[in-house]
């Protein structure tokens, strides 16, 4: 009995033109959009490529540890072009130093980018399927029952020996089969133009994720079929049904997301700012007195930091950054040359006691900055975020963006993971450092081409974290989904077993 | 006859349901509209008077010290003025810098000041912010997306609804001409959205005018005007589009299907798939080619000059050489930093013309250049400033000119005059705005807009008058 209903479901919807336009708007806006994608990826690995090879440059010119350019670049992720998330809004290249410890908030965008076309929006395929797939679920669910009590078919059929319960999943089960249908169809498209574009490479993992996100759109789709045959059980004639469908969905597909966030307030409290600044400021200028002190109590007279040396190729450098919106504070001054002149040679022991001093002292106070900048920053940025996301979550379109952006790896979380791995890569830098005597050496300061091999240096490594880590990241949203499906899937039962035919 | 049509089309609409909750809907959004508005902008004044305060107190304090002071360090940090109808349309203002620098003389390492120079940062605010990316609710996005899906709503099945219950056919039977219908449901239906937007309007104004620390000028209502005029015009657009569908086909759920799927396409998904691919079109002069130019200039005039940067002479070939030196680098990254905006600008510039293929970005422009917000003000900004940098240094010029005693070259203490400056002669950044230059600017955008609504009207007429019933 439940196959010929879902036989007959699936045949009435897919004869008709609501489908045929669906799917192939679907399928035209699809294309479109991969295109464009694609090209935009390809673009932005142009550029990421470009600053590499750039920047690896500029780090075989130096002379000097002192003056190392070791510069970390974010590759675009592949997964973008599904859910573009924060991949291609926040910095993608950032210089690893010894006196502070990087994070995501001092990363810059790399040349080659217009900071002004962030005034467009970035799409992504899931914003597709989040405004088409929700309006087609809701204009293929307004009439599944209203349709039939108006036209009194539903009458005919209860009067044969079938329960409600039944009927209501045959027509759950075909609208579904009937939706699925352009869904995979997008799906397979946009595989093929990624398989076949040359620049996108996705590995084994990268084929789950999708399958992640796939799933977690047909969950979301069925979440809005299941809210029009709710008002299509609640509602009795198709007119209203419609109406009541169309509003709801421009509430929580358009109008909820973006009014909850201009009107109710996340922003941090005001002074977390400039207390933690200027908490940095005094750590920062604790350590110039110690210099100072150390400068004055040196054999060699006077407190100046450059020690009188003079040399060839290079001069003194002012390394000071004041920048309050991100909480970073230092200021600090050196030097570097390729030779010096003979008359400076005596000098060079003193100023190598001198940096054996200051290099620990110099990462000393980077770890208590650290100490300040961490929770500052969470207070600053992320527990905004995080604020703003759980407020979106009132609304499926949100708990679906949080799912998808999860499986893809472009939420916070997912880019957090590439800067925790440059925190490390800073570490190992240090830890080279300090390990190799080379706060105290004479190539700290001074340095000819060649003289030092920069391949010794501890390489940057990063792996996209693990398929099961995005997983986990998804699973809370994707659940939350899942239960407001069987939640709604129960109230409509409850509403159709007891209503009059 | 065409007001007793469009009566009967309004009392059906006013008793319906979509009635309610467009009603609803739109007194929803306007009242957050003005709930965030209220909660941002005193805020944004009050820093946007504090900074300038600071920078005019700095301004002067180089004038007590001496012409030369003011040459060197130039006019200092000049801000945009944040506008008053900033609820109207965002525009993305978050995103664009509010701030250019007449400042940053280059200090060489051996503590020689050159001269300064214009410097405009880059639009990168929103690297720090990692929260979701959504849009503010203003009345660019309500008009946009919301009034528009509306007036879809309301007009879905005006004609194709009577067929269907057959009275369209009794309606014709009267001597009553095609056109009339036409246009009675055309007024009914816009007159219907028009309330309870007119309503939602008004409740939001209230809100803004009477909060203390809101001001309102003459010249803001005359752009409200404005605003809500287009917003109408943006509305017909949409009426006259439901109406065209609704005439040709023959059931409405048909005729609501292939208007959402176009509504969506077109104002949702086609602004930013068009930037994407128009930014491609044109691109802009990257950062690394900027640093690479501004190496070698510096470079060049580094050499033509380096024999007098160290010199402590002051006799008259000495000076005017270290003034053209500082003079020219001065220029030269001015003109570099120009020049790379200018190319940045220019392919946003194009982007948005390209985009203004979607009906949604038409609107969102012209409401933001009335509002005095967006992508154009900053140009505009930008404009403002370099006027009155040449302004400054005209100034600066003619001040030293009167004395005659000074060698008359700027830039260098030994060559300028000694007199004080009166504070108050300086001339001040004044950031304006003037309602007839927006208006020329966007007049031929209204001119598109309603030729799409006048062509789509016919269109409409031509429709229904060929049907058959």
């Amino acid at each position: 009995m439940l196959t010929t209903l879902i036989r007959r479901e699936i045949l009435d919807n897919l004869m008709t033109f609501r489908f045929a336009a669906a799917v192939l708007i679907m399928l035209l806006l699809v294309v479109a959009m991969t295109t464009v994608l694609i090209r935009d990826y390809e673009r932005r690995l142009t550029s990421y490529n470009t600053a590499v090879k750039k920047h690896r440059q500029e780090m075989l010119e130096t002379t000097t540890y002192s003056g190392a350019r070791l510069t970390i670049d974010r590759p675009p992720n592949p997964l973008s072009i599904f859910s573009v998330g924060l991949d291609k809004r926040l910095g993608n290249t950032l210089r690893v130093n010894h006196f502070f410890v990087p994070t995501l908030w001092d990363a810059r965008k790399h040349g080659a980018d217009n900071p002004f076309l962030n005034l467009f929006s970035s799409i992504d395929l899931v914003f597709i399927f989040q405004g088409i797939l929700s309006l087609l679920a809701l204009v293929f669910a307004y009439d599944t029952l209203a349709g039939e009590r108006e036209r009194g078919t539903l009458r005919l059929v209860l009067t044969h020996p079938v329960r409600r319960g039944q009927v209501l999943f045959a027509k759950y089960i075909s609208g579904m089969i009937c939706l699925l249908i352009p869904l995979l169809m997008c799906i397979l498209l946009v595989l093929i133009m990624l398989t076949t574009s040359a620049s996108v490479f996705l590995s084994a993992d990268d084929f789950l994720r999708i399958g992640g996100i796939v799933f977690t759109s047909f969950v979301y789709l069925s979440l809005f079929y299941l809210i029009g045959m709710l008002i299509s059980a609640v509602t009795h004639r198709t007119g209203t049904a419609l109406m009541l469908a169309m509003f709801v969905w421009g509430f929580l597909v358009l109008v909820y997301p973006n009014m909850i966030l201009t009107a109710v307030k996340t922003e941090p409290p005001p002074d977390t700012q400039t207390s933690a600044y200027n908490q940095i400021k005094q750590i920062w200028e604790e350590f110039d007195r110690d210099r100072l002190q150390y400068l004055a109590n040196d054999p060699v007279p006077g407190e100046k930091w450059s020690f009188g040396l003079s040399g060839e190729g290079g001069g003194s450098f002012w390394g000071y950054r004041h920048h309050p919106s991100s909480l970073l504070y230092y200021d600090l001054t050196g030097f570097s040359y390729k030779a010096l002149k003979a008359e400076s040679e005596p000098l060079v022991p003193h100023v190598q006691n001198y940096h054996r001093f200051l290099g620990p002292q110099v990462t000393n106070t980077a770890e208590r900055m650290w100490l300040v900048r961490k929770p500052s920053l969470d207070a600053l940025y992320t527990h905004p975020a995080k604020m703003e996301q759980m407020l979106l979550r009132f609304s499926p379109v949100g708990l679906y963006d949080a799912a998808t952006e999860a499986w893809a790896g472009t939420d916070l979380n997912g880019l957090q993971d590439f800067f925790i791995a440059i925190q490390r890569y800073h570490q190992a830098v240090i830890d080279y450092y300090l390990d190799k005597k080379i706060f105290e050496s004479r190539l700290w300061f001074v340095g000819a081409e060649g003289e030092i091999d920069w391949n010794l240096m501890p390489q940057f490594a990063f792996q996209r974290s693990d398929i099961s880590i995005n997983a986990k990241r998804a699973l809370p949203d994707l659940c939350l989904l899942l239960m407001i499906n069987l939640v709604l899937f129960a109230i409509i039962f409850l509403t159709f077993v007891r209503s009059e035919v | 006859m065409i007001l007793h049509i469009t009566k009967r089309e309004l009392y059906d609409n006013l008793n319906s349901l979509r009635f309610a909750l467009t009603t609803l809907l739109l007194l929803a959004l306007m009242l957050t509209n003005a709930i965030g508005h209220l909660r941002e902008h005193p805020k944004r004044i009050q820093t946007y008077n504090a900074a300038v305060a600071e920078s005019l107190e700095l301004l002067s304090s180089h004038a007590d010290d001496s012409l030369y002071k003011l040459a060197q360090q130039g006019p200092g940090k000049l801000y945009k003025k944040p506008s008053p109808l900033h609820f109207c349309a965002e525009g993305g203002d978050h995103l664009l810098p509010n701030i250019i620098e007449g400042s940053k003389p280059y200090v060489y390492s051996t503590g020689i000041i050159g001269v300064w120079q214009l410097s405009y940062p880059d639009a990168n605010i929103n690297l720090k912010r990692v929260g979701p990316d959504v849009t503010k609710v203003d009345w660019a996005f309500i008009i946009a997306y919301v009034l528009s899906l509306i007036a879809l709503l309301f007009t879905f099945d005006s004609i194709s609804g009577e067929r269907e219950h057959g009275t369209l056919r009794l309606m014709l039977a009267n001597s009553v001409p095609r056109h009339t219908i036409l246009i009675g449901k055309f007024l009914g239906a816009l007159i219907s959205i028009s309330i309870p937007f007119t309503l939602a309007t008004l409740v939001n104004l209230l809100m803004i005018s009477t909060a203390s620390g809101v001001h309102l000028n003459i010249e803001a209502w005359g752009r409200l005007g404005i605003i809500f005029f287009i917003a109408l015009l943006y509305a017909c657009f949409f009426l006259a589009f439901g109406l065209l569908v609704s005439a040709r086909v023959q059931r409405s759920a048909v005729s609501l299907v292939i208007l959402l799927l176009i509504w969506v396409t077109f104002v949702v998904f086609m602004p930013s798939m068009l930037a994407s691919i128009a930014s491609e079109l044109s691109p802009s002069m990257s950062a690394d080619e900027k640093w690479t130019q501004y190496g070698q200039m510096q470079q060049e005039i580094w050499d033509r000059y380096n024999y007098v940067a160290w010199s402590e002479a002051v006799d008259k070939k000495t000076l005017t050489a270290k003034s053209a030196f500082f003079t020219e680098k001065a220029e030269m990254i001015e003109r570099l930093n120009q020049e790379y905006l200018t190319s940045q600008m220019a392919q946003v510039q194009h982007a948005r013309s390209i985009t203004r293929a979607s009906p949604a970005t038409l609107l969102q422009h012209l409401l933001e250049s009335f509002a005095g917000t967006g992508f154009t003000r900053h140009s505009q900004f930008v404009e403002n400033v370099e006027r009155y940098a040449r302004q400054y240094r005209e100034f600066v010029v003619d001040i030293d000119r009167s004395d005659s005693e000074s060698f008359h070259i700027i830039g260098v203490r030994e060559g300028m005059t000694e007199r004080k400056v009166l504070p108050a002669a300086v001339p001040k950044f004044e950031d304006t705005l003037r309602l007839s230059k927006d208006f020329n600017d966007s007049a031929m955008e209204i001119l598109l807009l309603t030729m799409f609504v006048v062509l789509l009207l016919s269109g409409t007429y031509l429709a229904f008058v060929r049907v058959e019933v």
